[in-house]
């Protein structure tokens, strides 16, 4: 391989003699026009030439391990914003804060931010993020006549009462369809409520879900549930189990809660409801604002282990421009690092989702994070014991809360 | 060698003359053992290659793993390749959590329960196979065929779909029986209801196999030792215990051992279910070990589990590791 020209060439002082650079971006995160055009200009300025792959994400944690365990690593790679703590915290991602500034970092996304920033250094450069809004049907809220999207979560209720009414005739109607595990729309209610999942002090995590505002959240999201009347959506599985898409697919469905791809999957199957759909940003209690969402996302990074440390930093350099962040927005998803969305706000739905992201937050940025998620996550399992019974409030909020303060300390 | 001495001793000596007559016996190890040492060391040689790569393919991933528990491997370590040994702290730190041995003795009960189930219900289809006409036991063997080449990912879609909460077929049929508390019945809603429900898959994709090598041990039973029995007016329950179970209990007791060995390391059907949940309630060792080891990247303290895992599953099937050094002894 081209790659290793020189054997002896220290990590950061190989810049030089790069002939190539290697570049792993996950599977549906760029579009191809951007990358194509990126990858073009790269070469022609700087004669290095881009070794570009595309990784699947199915098995992608394994496989970055692997990655990074070996001797010629890839020079750019793509990590999950709640991944990343994990694989800084072990020192195998180089320390980008440094050079922050020629990533446009003044125009950062705070979410994807929080997400790389571990001890105050910055181990990557944000790339896009999406979170969720509320995708519903324009013509059934025409027909239950509700006129303009509620925003606030008393309007977003009577919302559902009123499409509940419009459709009793039907016995598979769902007003929102809410699955009981969808523990990322939780933790926009347990944010909405002035909760966290967890709170930070020297150095250690403790989880503040049974606070009182972390309750509250789990009320409100009781109270969602049950007004949805959702008999049809099981308590004990998440969006994905079913794919909420193919739920929403039927027909029957008013609004679910979802990222953008989720509509996209919807309406791709059935066009007819491509004319038929909108979204609006989750509504926050407090009438006329929204309430903060996950920020799903994605940072890139660069491995300490990487020859061509300096080479990839000019790639990154060259991403984070406005231009190609412009591209990165006209793709459907939020630029990292540009504050300029007017690309993205071409449809409702791009519109939902940059009227939200900046109040876009993100799970505790521990470097055990990684665990709650890729295991099994004690937010889905106090969600279910507390929607089905199995368990008080108090009960279920409190078992949450030792199992998080016990896997982040 | 040892082995072989006493063997020709106490070949003569035996109850049941040998089928050829010792002498003959004899002389052929005579002349056998007068040949040159190239010729002695021959089928050795012949063997070696095999045995080596046999030998690194599974010794050295066994050797890998009881010196990972040895060492303290997270993925810094594993990335910058150090080296850091911490003696016997992995296995401290297992053992010393409470949740590891609630997993052992729930990953117990659950392979006792589907091995019982899943050899019983096979050895139940083997005795069924042998007295059905040839045309229904051959529908039977091409079902059971199709269930035995089914993918287990794909099976275990189709079961959850089965057993789903509100579009399963399972839930709608009991629904229409008349027992409407299952509309929206949640099978997966603790530990005990989720494993019951892998087990059952597990059993499922089990008995061809058992099935198919019990019938293969059944048809090798002389059919003149039935009609002795039944001209003896031996009732079925008595031909069972006097003819078949004698024939087959070896047999039976390897297929037994087998499905142990199987049934103990499910990984897959349990994550894809509830992925060990709910509030992993159907967490067994194998998922723990994944957890551990992958999830937390815990590389050391996984290998730390698997070698725990090998020390129990070496206790379950001790006595039969042991008559099986035993009879392998006899015969040599």
């Amino acid at each position: 391989m081209a790659v290793s020209g020189c054997g002896t060439s220290t990590n950061s002082g190989g810049g030089a003699e790069t002939k190539e650079i290697t570049v792993w971006l996950m599977d549906g995160s760029a579009p191809t026009t951007l990358t194509d055009a990126l990858n073009k200009e790269f070469e022609s300025a700087n004669g290095i030439k881009v070794k570009y792959e595309v990784q699947k994400w199915t098995g992608i944690q394994e496989k970055l391990t692997t990655a990074l365990a070996s001797s010629t690593p890839p020079d750019v790679i793509e990590l999950g914003n709640t991944q990343i703590a994990g694989f800084a915290d072990q020192g195998t991602l180089a320390d980008l804060t440094a050079d922050a500034g020629q990533f446009n970092s003044g125009e950062w996304l705070g979410g994807l931010k929080d997400s790389l920033t571990l001890n105050g250094k910055q181990f990557g450069v944000p790339f896009y993020a999406a979170n969720r809004t509320v995708i519903y049907r324009t013509d059934l809220f025409q027909a239950a006549g509700i006129t303009t999207p509620p925003t606030s979560r008393a309007e977003w209720i009577d919302a559902i009462n009123k499409l509940k009414a419009a459709n009793a005739s039907n016995p598979d109607f769902q007003a929102l369809y809410l699955p009981g595990q969808s523990w990322y729309f939780l933790l926009s209610l347990i944010w909405d409520e002035g909760g966290d999942i967890a709170k930070q002090d020297a150095g250690k995590w403790t989880s503040t879900l049974d606070s009182a505002q972390s309750k509250a959240g789990f009320e409100a999201y009781k109270a969602l549930y049950d007004a949805s009347a959702t008999k049809k959506a099981p308590a004990d599985t998440d969006e994905a189990k079913p794919q909420q898409y193919e739920v929403f697919q039927t027909g029957n469905v008013g609004m679910m809660i979802g990222l953008p791809w989720e509509l996209g999957s919807a309406v791709k199957d059935k066009p007819e409801l491509k004319e038929k759909t909108a979204a609006f940003p989750i509504p926050s209690k407090k009438a006329g604002s929204s309430a903060p969402v996950f920020l799903g996302g994605s940072n890139l990074a660069i491995p300490t282990a990487s020859k061509n440390a300096e080479a990839a930093k000019k790639w990154l350099a060259l991403l984070s421009s406005k231009k190609y962040q412009d591209m990165l927005a006209e793709g459907g998803a939020v630029p990292g690092t540009s504050k300029d969305t007017s690309k993205l706000e071409t449809n409702a739905v791009g519109k939902a989702l940059a009227a939200s992201a900046p109040n876009g937050k993100v799970t505790p940025s521990s470097p055990k994070w990684g665990a709650v998620e890729a295991g099994q996550n004690p937010l889905k399992d106090a969600l279910t014991a507390y929607l089905s019974g199995a368990k008080s409030l108090d009960q279920a909020t409190k078992d949450a809360s030792d199992a998080i303060t016990k896997a982040l300390g | 060698m040892t082995a072989v001495k006493t063997t020709e001793t106490a070949a003569p000596a035996g109850d049941i003359p040998p089928a050829l007559p010792p002498a003959v016996t004899g002389g052929a190890r005579e002349r056998r053992r007068r040949g040159s040492a190239f010729d002695r060391s021959l089928p050795y040689l012949l063997l070696a290659p095999a045995l080596i790569a046999i030998l690194w393919l599974i010794g050295w991933p066994v050797i890998s793993v009881f010196v990972t528990s040895f060492r303290q491997l997270n993925l810094g370590e594993l990335v910058r390749g150090e080296i850091v040994w911490t003696g016997f702290d992995n296995y401290a730190t297992v053992l010393r959590d409470e949740r590891f041995w609630d997993v052992s003795l729930r990953t117990l009960v659950f392979t006792v329960s589907v091995v019982v189930a899943s050899v019983g219900m096979g050895l139940g289809i083997a005795l069924l196979m042998r007295v059905l006409t040839p045309w229904v036991r051959v529908a039977l063997q091409i079902a059971m065929l199709c269930a035995w080449a089914m993918p287990i990912l794909a099976s275990t879609t189709v079961y959850q779909w089965m057993f789903d909460q509100n579009y399963g077929i399972l839930n709608k049929t009991l629904v229409r029986l008349g027992f409407d508390s299952f509309a929206g019945y949640s099978w997966f809603s603790s530990g005990t209801s989720t494993l019951s429900v892998v087990g059952l898959l597990i059993v499922w994709q089990a008995i061809p196999f058992l099935a198919f090598s019990l019938y293969a041990g059944l048809v090798g039973i002389p059919r003149d030792l039935y009609e002795a029995a039944g001209i003896d007016g031996a009732t079925g329950w008595q031909t069972f215990r006097a003819v078949t179970w004698p024939e087959i209990k070896s047999l039976l007791m390897m297929v037994t051992f087998l499905s142990t060995l199987w049934d103990f390391k499910v990984f897959a059907q349990i994550w894809v279910f509830r992925e060990g949940g709910p509030s992993g309630e159907s967490t067994t060792l194998p998922v723990l070990q994944y957890l551990e080891g992958i999830a937390k990247s815990h590389f050391g303290v996984a290998a730390a589990i698997s070698v725990l895992m090998m020390v129990i599953l070496g206790l379950i099937t001790f006595q039969y590791l042991r008559k099986l050094l035993q009879t392998e002894e006899g015969k040599i």
